[in-house]
């Protein structure tokens, strides 16, 4: 469907009905009616909103999550910051998220860039990166285990020793030290390929005739890439940034499935934890305290990158 | 990369990302090898391919976990779902991306808050919700679920580009009298057909994948989806892993399928949108 | 750039005529689409909350674990409701931890299943002894096959004297071994005492093989070795310990506790175990096992099939009573209530959900079960159908010398995470035995 008819013969229909209508506009258009929003905000204040809300409730009571329960006031709040599981908990969750963050945004921008060319194999590798996120986090979760037997002779330290890179080989999940980037690794190779879609999306929207034009006034490769490309993808940028630094903040599904937030307790996570609580321990009160701590701590922290990261892209 | 030729550098760029790909494929390899092999030689942990093709593992897990009705289920699900998500969110989107108000930017925070609210605080309240308005156990309650807690990524994804697109396009037909409502559906929207086919596949994998509430609200009814069946195999000390990884093989490739066709359309549609 | 209409406020909005068109147009949009998903809802199931009757039919809805208990169940479902053709069973099986998320939420949401699973004891979210107390279970106390159970089981099929739900039967725990590995070793008789156990594992080190298999990176396989070598230490120097830990006169720091974790390390020192216990997960430690990388894996008993199926000749695989008695002293064995079933106190059809329960408790039906789930059938009758791989434990039973998994008689859900996570902790040195048995005493006297 071309996109340049309809403009001139809708001006012509309305400018018969609606010379009256342009006057009473002045200046460029107005704005869309709020109406647009309305079935979307129906449909999420009544499925996510409301429920939340009513969620957020037994935070203030000793719910076991089954039965009676009694309104205690703060008092889940306070044995929170007294917790040092939660501490331990706290600075796992932060130093996976900026693994994440940076490792998963570098391999996803790197993979669209590569596959943004004129590569014969490109639709084939664009499924193959793309294909992990597919997976549901369970399969993941089990075929990495798989992979990261401990054994010198198994799995991924049986590759490392093939390629003579046997100081490599590690107790993968079983050394408190490594577990965590582990973890970090099976993530990044599963939602690299979801970066890269988004990244694709706006590389697709960057006219070729700029990177053209300023290819023919002497720009060299990377020049195109600082000063055209990435100002470009900003938007992109921004989703992928704040999606996998929410995404980290809140990662369970891998974590638990993986680990369960051991060797110990060096994989715990924030998640994990409030999964436990809720579920494992029959604390739901309690776990739904830690819950809006983390949804507030997740809510600054996401408001003040995307203000930043907004206030770089180049909007019209 | 510019240029339309196909050059030396292009085609060392092509090994390159070959080899990166075959990285990224090795776990899928381990993935589909396993699906192929009977318990011992899944239990041998080697690389190599299975002496004889273990095919009952697909069979089984066909049959075993009713596999085409949950198929059904699934596409009947993810597909209504993302109508009303593109339908609904995008026009949402086209609000909140061009009505630079105080109230168009609270709309927006209230959205992405969505994204941040952790999935256990409405678990319990939402089932309570769908018991009582007779919603469980069809359909419906997936789809209206789904539309509700994807609305707010869908969103997001759609206002970050709509503030990156140009305006001229769809304010010349306002300019000319056109309505938003026209304007919208019949200039900007097409423009938007890359990020429209990312909301359809980054959607499409949640909703397909999606395993508890599908639990929680259709478990023991014919309106099972794939993860609730194919988890079935899934003891605390026994499982299948032939049959579940055969089962996953399965259930991927409808998805992959839709990637790999939706890429094409994609790359047309924007190409010949753009002209002129 | 300044932006279309910034300067008019809500004006230029368009709330007159023209918007109201825009309004109904999108509702109308939605309107249909809430139809046409209304309309393609498929069959309306009423799902996991209580099931209807229509026309004459009652309709029960079940959720249990995945795995062998799903295998038994499916042919005596399909038993029952050819006796019972007014019955039709609904049931739904998912893996331990995603069940236990979705019945919490359907029973906090007060619509759970007519039948449901249940643990026996205390110790975890979803045991008996949590749930009675807050009156979502039905009372089965005048149920028949009440009185067939052995009267020392009874009270951890229950809460205050009363019991709420029926076991398929007892899992012990033993030592799964690979008898080629024993062979090449020159280990000609098995076990029955700490010091042969010893003896044993050192002529299988010397032989190159690994004495035991450890699978400490899943989380729940940890309290196995200490499990099978508490009943014989522990609860030989005080045969009342649980009760006494209860009463407060114990504590695990202040009890024969210490021993277990005593011999768990004396196996680690003397390099028995695999190397990395903690990184080698469940299956890995299946699949030492049976490829005769490693001699012995001390699992539940119902690990021994997928391990049969896994070795090259199913005959290597066999299942013996773990002996960590000192030589001269009584061998007792751990062995523990499998997951059960119980009636929702909220059913619409408690008849019928409480029927099907006194059919699966029928001495045929419960043998049944507790083969195929390689349990020894609790109210299997006098000459139930055992498992052959069970049959070096039942004297155990017969002569009363099992106890019960030791989390089914702690008082909250906190002590055996800790336990989990404190054995990963010793395994890796990371903490010394006061330190495990402290976290395991705080974690005990907390609510």
């Amino acid at each position: 469907m071309s996109t340049t008819a309809p403009p001139r013969e809708v001006a012509g229909a309305a400018a018969a009905a609606g010379t009256a209508r342009r006057r009473r506009r002045s200046g460029p258009v107005g704005a869309p009616a709020i109406w647009f929003a309305v079935p979307a905000m129906a449909i999420y204040a009544f499925i996510v909103l409301y429920p939340s809300l009513a969620g957020a409730f037994y935070a203030f009571t000793d719910w076991t999550g089954i039965g009676s329960f009694k309104w205690v006031g703060l008092e889940n709040f306070k044995s929170l910051f007294s917790d040092e599981q939660s501490l331990g908990a706290l600075r796992n969750t932060i130093l996976l998220t900026v693994f994440i963050v940076i490792v998963q945004n570098a391999v996803g921008l790197a993979l669209a860039i590569g596959v943004h060319t004129r590569i014969k194999s490109r639709y084939v590798l664009r499924t193959i990166f793309f294909a992990p996120a597919v997976l549901s986090s369970i399969v993941i979760a089990f075929l990495w285990k798989y992979m990261f037997n401990p054994q010198p002779d198994a799995g991924i330290n049986a590759l490392l020793g093939f390629f003579g890179l046997d100081f490599l080989q590690q107790n993968w999940l079983g050394d408190p030290s490594v577990a965590l980037w582990a973890i970090g690794l099976t993530v990044v190779w599963q939602f690299a390929g979801y970066s890269m879609v988004i990244f694709l999306a706006a590389l697709q929207g960057i006219p070729k005739e700029l990177e053209e034009a300023a290819a023919i006034d002497g720009a060299g490769r990377y020049a195109r890439f600082r000063h055209i490309v990435l100002p470009l993808i900003a938007p992109a940028m921004t989703i992928n940034l704040t999606l996998s630094t929410i995404g980290g903040l809140k990662l369970f599904d891998q974590v638990f499935a993986i680990t369960g937030g051991g060797p110990g307790y060096s994989t715990e996570t924030l998640s994990t934890l409030i999964y436990k609580q809720a579920f494992v321990f029959g604390q739901y009160g309690y776990s739904t305290a830690v819950a809006l701590v983390l949804a507030i701590l997740v809510s600054a922290l996401a408001l003040v990158q995307m203000r930043y990261l907004q206030s770089r892209e180049v909007t019209y | 990369m510019l240029g339309r030729r196909y050059r030396p550098q292009t085609f060392g760029l092509e090994l390159l990302m070959i080899g990166v790909g075959l990285l990224f494929l090795y776990p899928i390899y381990v993935l589909v090898n396993l699906s192929f092999k009977n318990p011992q030689e899944i239990s041998e942990a080697s690389l190599s391919l299975p002496s004889t093709l273990e095919t009952s593992n697909y069979s089984q897990a066909w049959s075993g976990a009713s596999l085409g009705a949950a198929m059904v289920n699934s596409t009947i699900i993810t597909a209504l779902s993302l109508v009303a998500l593109i339908a609904v969110g995008s026009f949402a989107s086209y609000y909140l991306a061009r009505a630079k108000s105080r109230l168009s930017y609270g709309m927006y925070i209230l959205f992405l808050l969505g994204i941040i609210l952790p999935f256990q605080l409405a678990l319990v309240p939402l089932y309570k919700v769908m018991k009582d308005t007779g919603l469980l156990g069809s359909y419906a309650s997936m789809i209206l679920f789904y539309t509700g807690l994807q609305m707010p990524f869908t969103i997001f994804l759609y206002t970050g580009f709509l503030r990156a697109l140009p305006r001229e396009y769809g304010e010349a037909a306002l300019v000319d009298g056109a309505t938003h409502l026209q304007s919208f559906t019949r200039i900007t929207f097409p423009l938007l057909r890359p990020i429209t086919g990312t909301v359809i596949i980054l959607n499409a994998v949640f909703v397909w994948n999606d395993f508890v509430t599908p639990l929680v609200y259709l478990g023991g009814t014919p309106n099972e989806t794939i993860p609730v069946v194919v988890y079935q195999f899934v003891g605390q000390y026994v499982s299948n892993w032939g049959y579940i990884f055969a089962a996953v093989v399965l259930a991927s490739l409808p998805i992959l399928v839709v990637f790999l066709l939706l890429q094409r359309y994609v790359i047309k549609g924007f190409a010949s949108g753009l002209k002129g | 750039m300044s932006t279309s209409g910034g300067r008019r406020p809500a004006r230029s909005g368009g709330w007159g005529a023209r918007g109201m068109r825009h309004a109904a147009r999108a509702l109308l949009v939605v309107a249909l689409a809430a139809v046409v998903a209304a309309c393609g809802s498929g069959t309306q199931q009423n799902s996991g909350g209580g099931g209807d009757s229509s026309g004459g039919k009652t309709t029960l809805a079940l959720k249990h674990i995945s795995g062998t208990d799903q295998t038994a169940l499916a042919p005596l479902i399909s038993a029952f409701e050819k006796q019972n053709p007014n019955i039709k069973i609904n049931a739904s099986f998912a893996p331990t931890d995603d069940l236990q998320t979705s019945l919490r939420a359907q029973l906090g949401g007060g619509n759970a299943p007519d039948i449901f699973v249940v643990w026996p004891g205390n110790g975890s979210a979803m045991a008996v002894q949590q749930l009675a107390p807050t009156g979502v279970l039905a009372d089965l106390s005048d149920q028949g096959w009440v009185k067939q159970v052995p009267q020392n089981l009874k009270p951890l099929l229950g809460d205050k004297g009363k019991t709420y739900l029926w076991s398929p039967g007892m899992t012990p725990i033993g030592a799964i071994y690979n008898k080629k590995v024993f062979k090449e070793a020159g280990v000609d008789k098995l076990p029955t005492s700490w010091p042969e156990l010893l003896a044993a594992a050192d002529k299988i080190k010397a032989a190159g093989k690994i004495p035991f298999a450890v699978g400490n990176q899943t989380p729940w396989v940890t309290q196995l070795i200490p499990y099978a070598i508490a009943p014989s230490t522990a609860f030989t120097q005080d045969p009342n310990l649980a009760q006494d830990m209860l009463d407060g006169k114990k504590t695990f720091s202040n009890s024969g506790w210490r021993t277990v974790y005593e011999r768990y390390l004396e196996l680690e020192k003397k390099g028995y175990f695999n190397p990395s216990p903690n990184g080698t997960t469940f299956e890995q430690q299946q699949a030492m096992v049976a490829q005769g990388k490693a001699a012995m894996a001390v699992q539940v008993s119902a690990v021994a099939p997928p391990i049969t199926d896994a070795a090259k000749n199913s005959k290597d695989i066999g299942l013996f009573p773990f002996p960590a008695n000192d030589a001269g002293t009584d061998l007792k064995i751990p062995a523990g209530l499998g997951a059960g079933y119980g009636v929702s106190a909220n059913s619409k059809h408690p008849a019928e959900a409480k029927k099907f329960i006194a059919f699966l408790a029928q001495p045929e039906n419960a043998a049944t079960y507790a083969k195929e789930n390689i349990q020894l059938p609790l109210t299997g009758g006098d000459n139930a159908d055992i498992n052959p791989l069970l049959t070096p434990f039942v004297p155990f039973v017969k002569s009363g010398k099992t106890v019960p998994f030791m989390d089914q008689q702690w008082p909250n859900p906190k002590v055996q995470p800790a336990h989990f996570a404190g054995v990963q902790e010793l395994a890796a040195g990371d903490t010394d035995i006061n330190g495990l048995l402290k976290k395991l005493d705080d974690a005990y006297q907390q609510k």
